[in-house]
């Protein structure tokens, strides 16, 4: 941990993804104003030092719901990456483990996935049902998965006939026994890599959906709708269109940062570069 | 050659079967079926559009035989018409009987979706390149960190939130560029030379736009690939034989880093089909994205599949062109000595 840490990637991206998660923890206690909460008195206030980030539209704080915003933010980026990431693991390993024609069958439903443009099949999905919170994160899971299938498997068959499985195996280890104290504890790095870099991918989708009005419906707030009505009103209040972006950018470019440093701290042919 | 092309062409079957498959349990995802849930939608929506989107899907029949009039659908790819647009056809143009040609909406919007994304692409390649083979050739010295700052930022960046800064930027508070549409009022009465710089214009903000995630990933790309090369023996043969220097960059190592850039584009097809969607409906641009947009905001289910199944089989022509470019720059992929 503590060498990890000491690669400038990692911390940079490290102490940005912690100070939001303490920020979303928290919302409730340092929130000046109830998110939620119009006041027709207060429409459309530049920020001062009562509010902080101004007012929209229906004279809601801004930086409440922005505190509020990051609560979505995180825990679609969780949850829908967790789905991801379980699908993922499960079918990767049964394709990399017994390989034959099961194998086949997922390699060609990963392709078959890779070739409905992503954003397309969420928005069809999302057509047919409500635009929820719930909905948004387990359609994005269950969009997301091919990545992961693809490592896991890869990761499978290179390590199903190393040494140590190979004595694993003579001295009678079941598959199951293989599968989950062989197999998958030396593949987990790749898969922690690449579900923080799903995280960030799953934040800029949701913000998307939430700004196209596809995603987290109002009066909840998350950084894409809080975008929405900055659109509306672009030509008079900055700071809608301001601050949710940058809160994204910033995320965004956290979950990167730890991921991309990760990778490069656990591959030592990639620092190579 | 044909041989490779003919295999590559077969094994785009299974995955038109595969996304024919998906397209359907995606139809019968709605609570009930799908006629009650638009009912529940859209209390507009009379008895009569119910039954038409019945004997469109078949919804009385059973469930194998609703699974094989889709794929006879998708296999004409006669997507019905719409609910929203007066019953417009859906993909391609229809004539009645006095010879009134209506036309497809898809086929109305593709051309401008893939104007766009060819632009973007070309935007991408003039500007990744460079990019990238400047940043290789300063490994970790300041150009090279700038320009991976500026991937990193690229790769982060919501671009619906730059179309946004872009847009008052240079629209509302300098007026340099159109930020709506893609013709101006008076379009129909200038010279066609100025039609076209107008359609220009109003193109510039939309194909950056699209563009953006690509530049940021494509630079790296290049980045990385041409010192992957630049480590190889045969750049250390050709620089100790005492070629130039240029020659070794250029004639040696970028067009080795190159060629798996090939795959990269036909991979990143889905991403820019689907990114449409985004630019195309802030931008207000005709193209596939709004037209898709619209279809699920009116949940007009005929277009929104119709849309599903073309972008899928848009993007497998792609895959299809990048493998066939592949083989065609590589000798060895095309004889079949590497995968």
């Amino acid at each position: 941990m503590k060498k990890l840490l000491s690669n400038p990637l990692v911390l940079i991206g490290f102490v940005i993804i912690a100070g939001i998660l303490l920020l979303a923890l928290i919302a409730p206690l340092i929130a000046p104003y109830d998110p939620e909460a119009i006041d027709v008195k207060a429409i459309l206030l530049s920020p001062s030092s009562s509010h902080l980030m101004g007012t929209d539209g229906l004279g809601r704080d801004v930086f409440s719901r922005m505190l509020y915003g990051a609560r979505i933010s995180l825990m679609v980026g969780f949850v829908a990456v967790g789905i991801a990431t379980a699908i993922g693991i499960v079918l990767g390993a049964i394709a990399g483990f017994y390989r034959g024609w099961v194998d086949t069958i997922i390699m060609r439903s990963v392709d078959v996935m890779l070739s409905i443009p992503t954003f397309f099949l969420i928005l069809a999905v999302i057509a047919f049902l409500t635009p929820s919170i719930w909905n948004i994160m387990i359609v994005i899971g269950l969009t997301s998965w091919m990545g992961v299938t693809r490592l896991v498997r890869a990761e499978f068959l290179s390590l199903r006939n190393r040494e140590f499985v190979l004595a694993a195996q003579t001295l009678g280890a079941k598959d199951a026994r293989l599968i989950f104290t062989h197999l998958l504890p030396n593949s987990l790095t790749p898969i922690i890599v690449s579900s923080i870099l799903g995280i960030a991918s799953a934040v800029l989708v949701e913000s998307g959906l939430s700004f196209l009005g596809l995603g987290v419906q109002a009066p909840q707030a998350s950084w894409g709708n809080i975008l929405t009505d900055g659109k509306e009103y672009i030509q008079f209040a900055w700071w809608l269109s301001l601050f949710p972006g940058l809160a994204i950018l910033i995320t965004v470019l956290g979950y990167n940062l730890l991921g991309d440093g990760l990778r490069d701290a656990f591959n030592p042919r990639s620092s190579q570069h | 050659m044909l041989k490779y092309l003919l295999k590559r062409f077969f094994w785009m079957m299974p995955l038109l079967v595969g996304i024919s498959l998906i397209s359907f349990f995606i139809m019968h995802l709605a609570p009930g079926d799908i006629t009650t849930s638009e009912a529940s939608f859209n209390p507009k929506a009379s008895e009569e559009s119910r039954q038409k989107l019945r004997e469109l899907y078949n919804l009385d029949k059973p469930v194998i035989v609703q699974y094989g009039l889709w794929l006879k659908r998708m296999a004409t790819l006669d997507f019905g018409t719409s609910f929203a647009s007066h019953q417009r056809p859906v993909f391609w143009q229809t004539k009645d009987k006095d010879g009134n040609v209506t036309l497809g909406m898809i086929q109305e919007a593709i051309p401008i979706t893939l104007l766009i994304n060819v632009l973007s692409l070309l935007l991408i390649i003039g500007i990744a390149l460079p990019l990238g083979v400047v940043s290789a050739l300063n490994q970790n010295q300041l150009p090279d960190r700038s320009i991976t700052l500026f991937v990193f930022i690229g790769f982060a960046i919501p671009g619906f939130w730059l179309a946004l800064m872009l847009m008052y930027w240079t629209g509302v508070q300098h007026a340099w560029l159109p930020i709506s549409g893609l013709q101006s009022l008076g379009h129909e009465n200038m010279h066609w030379f100025a039609q076209i710089m107008d359609t220009l214009k109003h193109l510039v903000l939309p194909v950056f736009i699209s563009g953006i995630t690509g530049l940021a990933g494509i630079s790296l790309f290049v980045r990385n690939g041409m010192l992957e090369v630049l480590h190889q023996d045969y750049i250390t043969t050709a620089r100790s034989k005492g070629l130039n220097e240029n020659r070794v960059i250029y004639g040696h190592a970028l067009r080795n880093a190159l060629l798996p850039l090939i795959t990269i584009f036909g991979l990143s097809i889905p991403g820019l089909i689907g990114g449409s969607v985004i630019a195309e409906s802030i931008f207000a641009i005709p193209g596939m994205g709004k037209l898709f947009y619209d279809a699920v905001l009116m949940r007009d289910f005929p277009v929104i599949m119709g849309i599903l199944t073309i972008g899928a089989i848009l993007t497998l022509i792609g895959n299809l062109l990048a493998d066939v470019a592949y083989a065609w720059a590589d000798p060895r992929v095309r004889r079949g000595v590497v995968q």
